[in-house]
């Protein structure tokens, strides 16, 4: 039995939790290779028109993977680290793709709450069990991917370059260098070095959150909104760039807050959809970078 | 303190109705319009759905007509409305139009008691004792659910009507004179009497018209302006539809349900176990339901990049190919043009009415074969 383990959405961010947890219960496993254009055409071809890019690639992750696999895993992330929401197509990704793909083999599809340990192992339990791994494996195998997930650091903080900006955006559009056209690598050739959210700390960007008349619940929106406040508070950066997903529900919203909170600082927001051109792409990160001369 | 709410179906009626039966005065934006929309996505960002567009530009007005406080519904799921009141706030402070802000949050998310404090301080400026204030409640309730009860009649009735139109003529009066009583009391009457009007007209029951299954994003479903009144649409081709989707069931079901804890649960269905945020989960339910009660088809209604229903419609895109269940899909957007959602509606009932026409054909052969059958048997040939 093969299990086939996409590597779209956020799978990045968990990459050392999923690695070894697998690896530790010693189960056959198969991950995609990084994204690319036969990747993007399937998930195209699969999924709703209406979702967005990052949505359609994992698509394609999945439809590529079930042609070789008998089990493809699907996570339903219903709630965060500290207790944030995604979005509901992450709430209801499971039956997105087998909407989609018109094959129902996915696995893991019970509901995962990350801000609570013992839920989140019975949630992975269940489809241990049904893998053929028995409670102990499973249990040791959760400590240790669990431990390695912590130790493990995120983000960037470039310094050596002459201009420093915030990349703001989803984790899988960040480190996505295909879904992203290679950002990173452009900024760099224009002499700007990047800073992500991973390195404010909780502490500051709860303290950034105080002045909103609702406690935010999006994950997206306290991890976006409150650096950026932060940052631009400290003098730290001299530039925001967002990275967004065509027609993303959450970042209509979070990109607005940002701009009339921050009254004119130099603010891109940079759209990714199926579209490959990247001379549109590359002026206005050009112009861009005319701007924090 | 002058409260405004934006437009959400008959919020503005039922809402002057209560707050005059307890003294205190609101200003009602004028209803939606092409212009108010094309002023509200103006200053909206580009990609936030079609409800929050027609609400700046309600609040905008409102502001004009002298409103200082806006009662705004919110929710702690993963849907966007919960940070309308957030986004809204931040948009309109930035334009010059100063607000008082008082966000409805479902109990569950707030608690209870801060829940009550903030409609308490609702009714604040009040002089009726509060008994009056609850008493005015429960009856404004009623007048919620007895004009559900009339719209849903009218809409089952629009099917069998003898003379096309007299069903949403009753409506249509029927909120006409709505907008004009002062009371309570006053507006039970008035429903009541059209629901008597209602009886009053008449209708072919041997006709089998086709039966819909109303369904789809919240908004879009009770504000006639979103969904460019397709309830009349409906009722002027003459089919009989069904929409549970209403003020009352939203009541019902974030109010009622986490305060009375004895109210029935939600129940659960295969084809999407969990809740995942605004209502595609309930919509669902509409689906399977359709093929337990015998409805001849779905219509789903969204704005554009709503994300709880793009959901919903990839389960209905499986649940069409299992259960062999009718389904479409129409997705609404700022464009003012109603040609072609017309014409796709249009094409769907024409090809539910065919097959129901076809069903019935088949049917009364099978019998006529199973009679003649009978003869034989009879006579002894």
């Amino acid at each position: 039995m093969k299990i086939g383990i996409p590597g779209g959405l956020l799978y990045c961010k968990y990459e050392p939790f999923i690695k070894t947890f697998f690896n530790e219960m010693g189960v056959d496993v198969e991950y995609s290779v990084k994204s690319n254009k036969e990747i993007l055409d399937l998930g195209i071809r699969s999924c709703v028109d209406e979702a967005c890019l990052p949505m359609k690639l994992f698509h394609g992750h999945t439809v590529k993977l079930q042609k070789t696999c008998d089990y493809t895993v699907t996570p339903r992330i219903m709630k965060c680290e500290f207790g944030e929401s995604i979005c509901p197509k992450f709430q209801g990704l499971p039956e997105l793709v087998s909407g989609g793909t018109g094959k129902s083999n996915q696995i893991f599809t019970e509901p995962l709450y990350i801000n609570n340990q013992r839920k989140l192992k019975k949630g992975l339990k269940k489809s241990c069990r049904l893998i053929g791994v028995s409670d102990r494996k499973m249990e040791k195998a959760f400590c240790s991917a669990l431990e390695n997930q912590r130790n493990t650091s995120f983000g960037l903080n470039e310094r050596d370059y002459r201009y420093k900006v915030f990349l703001a955006g989803h984790p899988y559009n960040i480190y996505d260098s295909f879904a992203n056209m290679n950002l990173l690598q452009k900024l760099h050739d224009l002499d700007v070095g990047v800073i992500t959210e991973e390195r404010v700390s909780r502490y500051e960007k709860t303290e950034a959150l105080t002045g909103l008349i609702k406690r935010p619940y999006w994950l997206f929106f306290i991890n976006n909104f409150a650096p950026a406040m932060v940052l631009i508070k400290r003098k730290e950066i001299d530039g925001i760039i967002y990275i967004s997903s065509f027609c993303c529900g959450t970042d209509s919203v979070i990109i607005e807050m940002i701009k009339n909170r921050s009254k004119g600082f130099p603010f891109l927001v940079l759209k990714l959809d199926e579209q490959t051109g990247e001379a549109g792409y590359n002026t206005r990160i050009e112009a861009f970078r005319e701007v924090l001369n | 303190m002058k409260i405004t709410f934006p437009h959400i179906g008959d919020a503005h009626l039922i809402g002057r109705i209560f707050f005059s039966e307890i003294g205190i005065n609101i200003v009602t934006p004028r209803a939606n319009t092409v212009k108010g929309l094309e002023k509200g996505s103006e200053i909206s960002p580009d990609e936030i759905c079609l409800p929050f567009k027609l609400m700046i530009a309600n609040l905008i007005d409102a502001y004009h007509l002298g409103a200082d406080t806006v009662v705004m519904p919110a929710t702690l799921g993963p849907c966007r409305l919960g940070e309308y009141g957030e986004l809204l706030k931040s948009i309109l402070d930035c334009k010059g139009y100063r607000f008082q802000w008082i966000l409805i949050d479902s109990p569950g998310a707030i608690g209870k008691k801060e829940f009550l404090s903030r409609l308490a301080y609702l009714v604040s400026e009040s002089d009726k004792s509060m008994p009056v204030i609850l008493w005015a409640l429960a009856r404004t309730y009623q007048i919620i659910k007895e004009l559900e009860n009339l719209d849903e009649k009218a809409h089952i009735l629009a099917g069998h009507e003898k003379q096309r139109g007299e069903c949403k003529k009753v409506l249509a009066s029927c909120r006409r004179d709505l907008a004009k009583v002062t009371g309570v009391r006053e507006a039970l009457k008035n429903i009541r009497y059209h629901k008597s009007r209602l009886d009053g007209i008449e209708y072919d029951f041997k006709k089998r018209p086709i039966r819909l299954l109303l369904t789809g994003e919240i908004f879009s479903m009770i504000e006639p302006f979103a969904n460019h009144r397709i309830e009349e649409l409906l009722m002027d081709m003459g089919v009989s539809f069904k929409k549970r989707v209403t003020l009352g069931w939203w009541i019902r079901l974030t109010l009622f349900h986490p305060i009375l804890p004895w109210k029935p649960l939600k129940s659960k269905n295969k084809y999407l176990p969990y809740s995942i945020g605004g209502y595609a989960k309930e919509t669902v339910e509409e689906g399977v339901l359709c093929s337990k009660k015998g409805y001849d088809g779905v219509i789903q209604l969204f704005p554009v990049g709503c994300m709880p229903e793009i959901v919903s419609k990839a389960v209905f895109s499986k649940m069409m190919k299992e259960k062999g269940l009718s389904i479409l899909t129409v997705i609404y957007d700022e464009m003012g043009g109603e040609a072609g959602y017309i014409t796709r509606i249009e094409a769907f009932t024409d090809m539910l009415a065919r097959r129901k026409r076809f069903e019935q054909n088949q049917e009364r052969i099978t019998f006529l074969k199973r009679i003649r059958g009978k003869v034989h048997v009879l006579s002894g040939h």
